[in-house]
């Protein structure tokens, strides 16, 4: 039986500090970056950035912390924000000028008055010379001349990508059981072998690909010894001998790992953070993913356990106090890019469970370990859970007992739905197996697949149902339609109420995702190709599979595996409005095409009984409803289609999914009305969701209408999100049952699942806006109801009683 | 049987999980020969389709240009009271039913679009519940099934005993939510391809049970014995209701009851009463019960104690 077990007063101390600490910029990082770019203008492409790194690991603060046992970071601060100015740097200037970085809405950001005038002087340097910036030069001619603000693809003429995310998974086996050193020396043995055959054709690429890596290995082996020096410093200043005798264990870590393979756990631990913070340091910060955590980690401390330097509570303290620093992390992005992503948040997912390359089940000691840390220090650090038929009862109940305290987390992933995806983009079955999550939900096969899935750097969603209304407005976005004068930007496919059939109108959805995809892809392609010069990753490459035998870094595809995501926003949404429109028009003739097609572009307004009769009477997806299944069926496969042929920078396939961060309610605050009773500006359906509200017949007919997705098309990975009471998990065997909901779900095919198990608070809001909340079950003595359904009083005490509970 | 025969059905629930092992789907019968006063469904007792009306859905007649009233062709429907829009802040003009005018025909149904006024009770074919049922098999797994509830599922026999064959003929877990006020003669037809009783006990005393429900409790005590006699199990429900079943002496009896059933009875539930029903009559009628205070959680752990001081398996909820 799982339990939460109680928390050590080290870890309880920086966990209150990470809590109450507000973020805050810090500029070592800029600082030394700028005086290296401005003193090396000679340098240029991947010796560049190798350097660069190196420099930065030779002269960064080395930061090391009260009580701290996992050590490094990033800045001279505790919970800062470095800043990455070769990356993106036109709207930070532009927010620094404003004075809109202190007073922001979303995540604001404290910084000093010294550090910020030295920002202002020097700021202007950057804002023509960085990647976003070069990128908007090298974008194809249409984009600026015809598709500029389409609404559709991310891609605008100006200010591209300017949210980089990270999103990859470094090869944290080679980098825990070979060390840096041992890479240093194949890279010097590259460099030889090359010098005495010559360099020549591709071979010159690799020649500067060896030199970058040689340089960066040696690099972080010196940043991990100058952690040993400042640990021996602290040291003896200490007086404490209990914090004196832990330092010099820090000292004689840092002066081993990284050059050697690691030991132990605590080695382990400590590498992999240093490695991942190595990479941050680099310049791509935002979503890097830790992969399988449990498998790096179990084998160490079984072997540690066995041999009696280590117990449970010690381990499970260093897992504490690795989940701390993660949740240290965090990066300043745009306003705007923030609100997809609010919350200091990093996305730095961590995959739990699952098979091992043979297929049996992997579940270890550590596994319980991460879940535990979740569920005992409420953090919001994201992790996913990887099942599959073997996963063992514990380890469900372990991960719906955190996902109670932390809604969402872990994320269920399956094995069974998951694997096959991996192999339909090629993967053979043998690494499919060893697949981990990235960013939100997105599948790939970490250190060994350079998988992707957010694409790199630039902005990779695609709001579907903008195109969806192109489709039935000849080709316009009717939110850029100004004094009656249309914007066309897709191809002109004519408007509805010149079709006289579904297929008419399917037709035109097609025509329209298979004219936006290949552009989107365009857009991605010429942003990738500018990154790959401009901001190679020798670090990342050093460990990463392919790249070392294949002389090539990740991002000129060097890596075993290769492959580009993409996400659609409002699949919910395009589903139901092409089943609104069968209904209305067609089926029921509640409208006329040309009234449909009216009171769209009216934004509703003096339509609003037709709004009603559509918001009463139309079935929608979600419900197990077979009409809208079918349209649900025919929008998946019409976007995931067109994006899978698209090719990508790398000679790769492209791979659809469906995730929405946020950016259901950033898109549709820029969307146009739509035939499901939707108004402009109202948010779009989140993920593969049904949308909000409207599924009313609860989780198993949710579950039957999720089902009819083709889940093997969407290699990058899908989100659902189900909300449960915690009361209707409460009776006995409650988490029994709703793992048996789950199991069935997975079983018959079901890939991804995440839980609201909801708090309160979100109870309240269901009472302020009840017509958001309709699907909310509470449990609350004999029976269960829709909370909206329920006596104010009543919901007054559920919320009362909730609270208690949780 | 033929497959032509129906049920009448307020309503189907999946991942219904309180209504007996695993995760259920629950179909929902109508039609009650019991009236408790406590009742949370009161929409279940009828036996006729009727007329519902639920505030919160309804737009205000500014929208609608009160197309209830003008399709009424009883003029049952009036102006009523108004409520104020939770997003908007606006007053809306809502409607009322005459119910004594009302005679569940169901034509304003038709024309009210956000389905405020809607009928309660639908004809399912055996084979149309079926095909909905057979749906949610997957989801069941080992221990979870069907349960059929009510109202009083046995005051539809045939449809409910030819549910439960087919149910059995598909190995899927039959359950039956039953307040044992039926003929000993339907209860042995079905008995055979029922699982598990969910066999409501709410008075020992017969006379202050047929004072609160309108019947009394002979005959439902001797059919819990009769099915403990004859092979079936039992779900023993206790609804606790202050002021009426809650005191210690009538809880010992039920106690004693229910250990005399012998390994028949596989759990007794005690249910604490609440309040939460209580909207639920404003939707079919212009009253509401009388409220009781529910009994406390300290108060229910004691007639736990109680109920284990007699061996039984016994939970609160």
């Amino acid at each position: 039986m799982y339990v939460e077990r109680p928390v050590t007063d080290r870890v309880k101390k920086i966990r209150e500090k990470c809590r109450n600490t507000p973020p805050k910029l810090d500029i070592s990082r800029y600082k030394l970056i700028t005086e290296f770019y401005m003193e090396h203008p000679e340098l240029t492409g991947i010796l560049l950035r190798a350097k660069n790194l190196r420099n930065l690991f030779e002269k960064m603060p080395t930061l090391i912390n009260d009580g701290e046992l996992i050590v490094g970071w990033q800045g001279e601060h505790y919970r800062c924000s470095p800043l990455y100015p070769e990356v993106s740097w036109d709207w930070f200037m532009r927010e620094l000028r404003s004075n809109n970085i202190r007073t922001r809405k979303v995540d604001p950001y404290e910084l000093d008055e010294e550090d910020e005038k030295y920002l202002l002087e020097t700021g202007d340097y950057w804002v023509k010379n960085n990647l976003s910036a070069i990128a908007d030069e090298y974008m194809p001619r249409k984009l600026r001349d015809e598709l500029d603000l389409s609404g559709v693809i991310p891609f605008n003429a100006h200010g591209c990508g300017h949210a980089p995310v990270g999103h990859f998974t470094a090869n944290f086996w080679t980098a825990t059981q070979k060390g840096f050193g041992a890479l240093r020396d194949e890279a010097r043995a590259k460099l030889q072998d090359l010098e005495e055959h010559g360099i020549f054709g591709e071979k010159v690429y690799s020649y500067h690909f060896y030199r970058a890596v040689d340089i960066v290995c040696e690099g972080i082996i010196i940043w991990s010894k100058r952690y040993a020096r400042e640990a021996e410093r602290q040291a003896a200043a200490c007086t404490d001998p209990v914090r004196k005798a832990e330092l010099l264990d820090i000292a004689e870590r840092m002066d081993w790992i990284m050059e050697h393979p690691c030991r132990t756990f605590h080695d382990a631990i400590q590498c992999i953070w240093l490695y991942q913070l190595a990479m941050c340091l680099d310049g791509q910060l935002h979503g890097i993913s830790f992969g399988r955590m449990d498998q790096y980690l179990g084998r160490y401390y079984e072997k540690d356990l066995a041999e009696g330097r280590i117990t449970e509570d010690k381990a499970q303290e260093l897992v504490d106090l690795f989940m701390l620093k993660v949740a240290e992390v965090n990066k300043i992005w745009s306003e705007m890019a923030t609100k997809s992503n609010p919350g200091y948040t990093a996305g730095m997912l961590i995959t739990l469970g699952g098979v091992d390359m043979e297929g049996r089940d992997a579940t270890n000691p550590v596994t319980y370990m991460f879940l535990q840390a979740s569920q005992r220090l409420s953090l919001i650090i994201p992790q996913a859970l990887r099942v599959h038929d073997e996963t063992p009862m514990e380890l469900w109940e372990a991960a719906v007992e955190c996902t109670k305290v932390c809604g969402g987390i872990p994320t269920f992933e399956s094995d069974r739905a998951i694997i096959p995806a991996m192999m339909r983009r090629g993967v053979p079955l043998e690494y499919a197996r060893n697949f981990s999550l990235e960013g939100c939900v997105e599948p790939t096969i970490g250190g060994y697949e350079w998988g992707q899935p957010g694409g790199d750097g630039a902005e990779s969603y695609i709001n579907i149902v903008n195109a969806f209304l192109m489709a039935i407005n000849n080709g316009a976005n009717p939110l850029h339609t100004k004094d009656g004068v249309e914007h066309r930007q897709g191809p002109a496919t004519g408007y509805l109420y010149e079709m006289n059939s579904m297929e008419e109108v399917m037709a035109a959805v097609k025509t329209q995702f298979e004219f936006w995809m290949p552009w989107h892809a365009n857009c991605t392609n010429a942003w990738e190709t500018m990154a790959a010069f401009h901001r190679p990753l020798p670090l990342v490459s050093a460990c990463f599979t392919g790249c070392m035998e294949s002389g090539k870094d990740v991002m000129w595809g060097g890596a075993m595996f290769n492959s580009t995501g993409n996400s659609c926003i409002g699949i919910g949404n395009v589903a139901d409005s092409l089943n609104c429109i069968d209904q209305v028009c067609f089926k029921k003739k509640l409208a006329t095409t040309r009234e449909l097609y009216d009171a769209i572009m009216h934004n509703w307004e003096g339509y609003e009984a037709l709004r009603q009769q559509i918001n009463g009477s139309i079935p929608r997806f979600g419900n197990g409803d077979p009409d809208c299944d079918k349209y649900m069926t025919f929008a998946a496969n019409a976007y995931a289609d067109a994006i899978n042929r698209c090719v990508g920078p790398r000679g790769n396939h492209y791979c659809a999914g469906c995730y929405p961060v946020t950016l259901n309610v950033v898109f549709g605050e820029m969307t146009w009305a739509t035939p499901d009773g939707r108004k402009t500006g109202e948010p779009l359906a989140d993920g593969i969701s049904p949308v909000q509200g409207m599924d009313k017949n609860g989780p198993v007919c949710t579950m039957q209408s999720l089902l009819t997705f083709d889940y093997s098309k969407y290699g990058n990975g899908t989100l659902c999100n189900m909300k449960f009471h915690p009361t209707s998990l409460a009776a006995d065997n409650g988490v029994e049952k709703l793992v048996d909901v789950l199991k069935a779900y997975f079983e018959q095919g079901g890939m991804e699942l995440q839980l609201n198990i909801v708090s309160g608070d979100t109870l309240r809001k269901a009472q302020e806006h009840p017509e958001d909340y309709r699907d909310l079950v509470v449990r609350v003595a004999g029976f269960s109801a829709y909370f909206i359904e329920v006596f104010k009083d009543m919901q007054d005490d559920l919320i009362r009683r909730t609270e208690m509970a949780l | 049987m033929s497959t032509e025969c129906t049920g009448r059905i307020y309503d189907i629930q999946g991942f219904s999980v309180q209504d007996g092992p695993g995760v259920r789907t629950t179909v929902f019968l109508k039609g009650c020969p019991l009236h408790c006063p406590w009742c949370h469904s009161p929409e279940s007792q009828a036996f006729y389709p009727q007329l519902s009306w639920m505030n919160m859905r309804c737009q205000g007649t500014a929208l609608c240009q009160s197309r209830c009233i003008e399709a009424c062709p009883k003029g049952a429907i009036e102006l009523g009271p108004t409520r104020r829009d939770s997003k908007t802040g606006e007053e809306l003009q809502m409607v009322h039913v005459k119910r004594e005018l009302c005679d569940n025909c169901g034509e304003c149904t038709q024309v009210c679009y956000p389905e405020a006024l809607y009928l309660c009770g639908e004809d399912y074919t055996v084979d149309r519940l079926m095909a909905r049922l057979l749906r949610d098999k997957p989801f069941f797994r080992k221990d979870g099934g069907v349960t059929i509830s009510g109202g009083e599922c046995l005051c539809q026999p045939d449809f409910t005993l030819e549910v439960l064959k087919r149910l059995k003929a598909e190995g899927i877990h039959t359950a039956l939510d039953t307040t044992g006020y039926v003929k000993w003669e339907v209860i042995a037809q079905v008995l055979p391809y029922t699982d598990l009783f969910l066999y409501d006990l709410k008075h020992m005393d017969s006379a202050k049970h047929k004072a609160a429900t309108g019947v009394p409790n002979e005959l439902i005590l001797e059919n819990a014995k009769q099915i403990a006699a004859n092979g079936g199990k039992l779900q023993i429900r206790i609804p606790v209701i202050p002021q009426f079943n809650h005191d210690e002496e009538n809880i010992r009896k039920t106690a004693e009851f229910c250990k005399a059933l012998g390994d028949a009875v596989t759990v007794v539930q005690l249910l604490p009463y609440h309040s939460l029903g209580a909207m639920k009559y404003l939707r079919i009628s212009d009253r509401t019960p009388v409220e009781a205070v529910p009994p406390s959680d300290e108060y229910m752990q004691k007639l736990k104690a109680i109920c284990e001081e007699y061996g039984l398996n016994a939970k609160i909820h």
